[in-house]
């Protein structure tokens, strides 16, 4: 079984990248990869908590609990969520922050990568 | 260089796709790409169904658009969030999303 | 020892996105990923501006002037003062009517001694192939 590094730069609410990046992570997470995702930039709000269902948004606080509970590893970019007011008062438990480097890190030995970053 | 690329838009904003020229390449529809699998402008086809990569498009995204899988283009090869994790893995090295 | 290259193609003008920026902030970051390394262990970056991309790359850029924000331009000289290969696609700035009098060179002013290599997209396509992994913005 392999290493998949995703990293996604999208928000949550206004794209559907994050859907798709938490989706493919819970496939590969199934098939006993091991799955880290890096959120940075707009990525950042997937670390909010409280977040509420809406059908006309994403949501995806509670898939994404569900897969850190089968060893999804999520971590956000410390500066772009404080930029945007998100703290760690406010972050979704068993979501981590760390700085840019974190993610470089994840990729040293991710067997693969998908960086979700176009816009 | 065996590249798996993932066209996630209809309208491309960018043109690095028709530069990739990798040893071996297979794209991957997912989101608004997957259009390019079934809408024919004036009756024309996408061109990137002219190219030589290996066509994939994501069923799960071809039916949120109201698009049977069954009613692509014989090109392309529907697959799932699974597949495409296997593709990943098991068929090319490096991904590009554009 | 081990390293693993990534490779940071920049496809789209930046400001109205954020993801310009990101390319290169995330690529300076290689500069302290030894934390999460061991010994002797390294991420190593290369950016490539291609397509649109390389319109980040005009110099002279005052965003901070005008919206107290870096510019894409002191990003660019960062990266170059911590050794990391740039590479401008030549047949995109000609596209442009662009030289390299036009663009951001070298960072020689605050100390930097490498410089942005303007190289035709084949050069590019090779650095591509030389990476463990692409990260396209």
């Amino acid at each position: 079984m392999g290493k998949l590094t995703i990293g996604c730069f999208a928000s949550l609410v206004g794209s559907t990248n994050l859907d798709f990046a938490v989706k493919l992570a819970g496939a590969a997470l199934d098939k006993g990869h091991k799955v880290d995702l890096w959120v940075s930039g707009n990525g950042t709000m997937l670390s909010l908590q409280d977040q509420r269902a809406f059908k006309d948004y994403s949501y995806l606080e509670k898939p994404v609990k569900e897969l850190m509970e089968k060893g999804l590893n999520v971590t956000a970019c410390e500066a772009c969520a404080e930029a945007r007011g998100y703290h760690d008062s406010n972050t979704l438990e068993g979501v981590k922050r760390f700085s840019m480097d974190w993610y470089l890190g994840s990729t040293f030995d991710a067997d693969r990568v998908l960086h979700i970053g176009g816009e | 260089m065996k590249l798996a690329v993932f066209v996630s838009d209809y309208r491309m904003t960018v043109d690095t796709l028709e530069r990739l020229k990798p040893e071996k390449m297979g794209i991957i529809l997912v989101q608004n790409g997957v259009y390019h699998a079934s809408v024919k402008e004036k009756g024309k086809t996408s061109s990137i169904l002219d190219s030589s990569a290996d066509l994939f498009a994501l069923k799960e995204d071809l039916e949120t658009r109201g698009i049977d899988p069954a009613s692509i283009d014989s090109k392309v090869k529907v697959v799932t969030f699974g597949d495409v994790v296997d593709l990943i893995f098991n068929d090319y090295e490096k991904t590009a999303w554009l | 020892m081990a390293t693993t290259k990534l490779g940071f193609i920049v496809q789209r003008p930046g400001y109205k996105s954020e993801n310009p920026k990101l390319a290169l902030t995330h690529a300076i970051a290689s500069q302290s990923v030894e934390i999460y390394l061991d010994d002797e262990d390294e991420v190593t970056c290369d950016v490539a501006f291609i397509g649109d991309g390389v319109l980040n790359c005009i110099k002279d850029q005052k965003a901070v002037e005008n919206y107290q924000l870096n510019s894409t331009e002191s990003h660019i000289k960062m990266a170059l003062l911590c050794d990391l290969n740039i590479f401008v696609c030549k047949e995109d700035l000609d596209k442009y009517g662009l030289t390299e009098n036009d663009i951001v060179l070298d960072a020689n002013e605050m100390g930097g001694d490498l410089e942005v290599k303007v190289v035709p997209y084949e050069e590019i396509t090779k650095m591509m192939e030389e990476m463990k992994h692409l990260l396209f913005f």
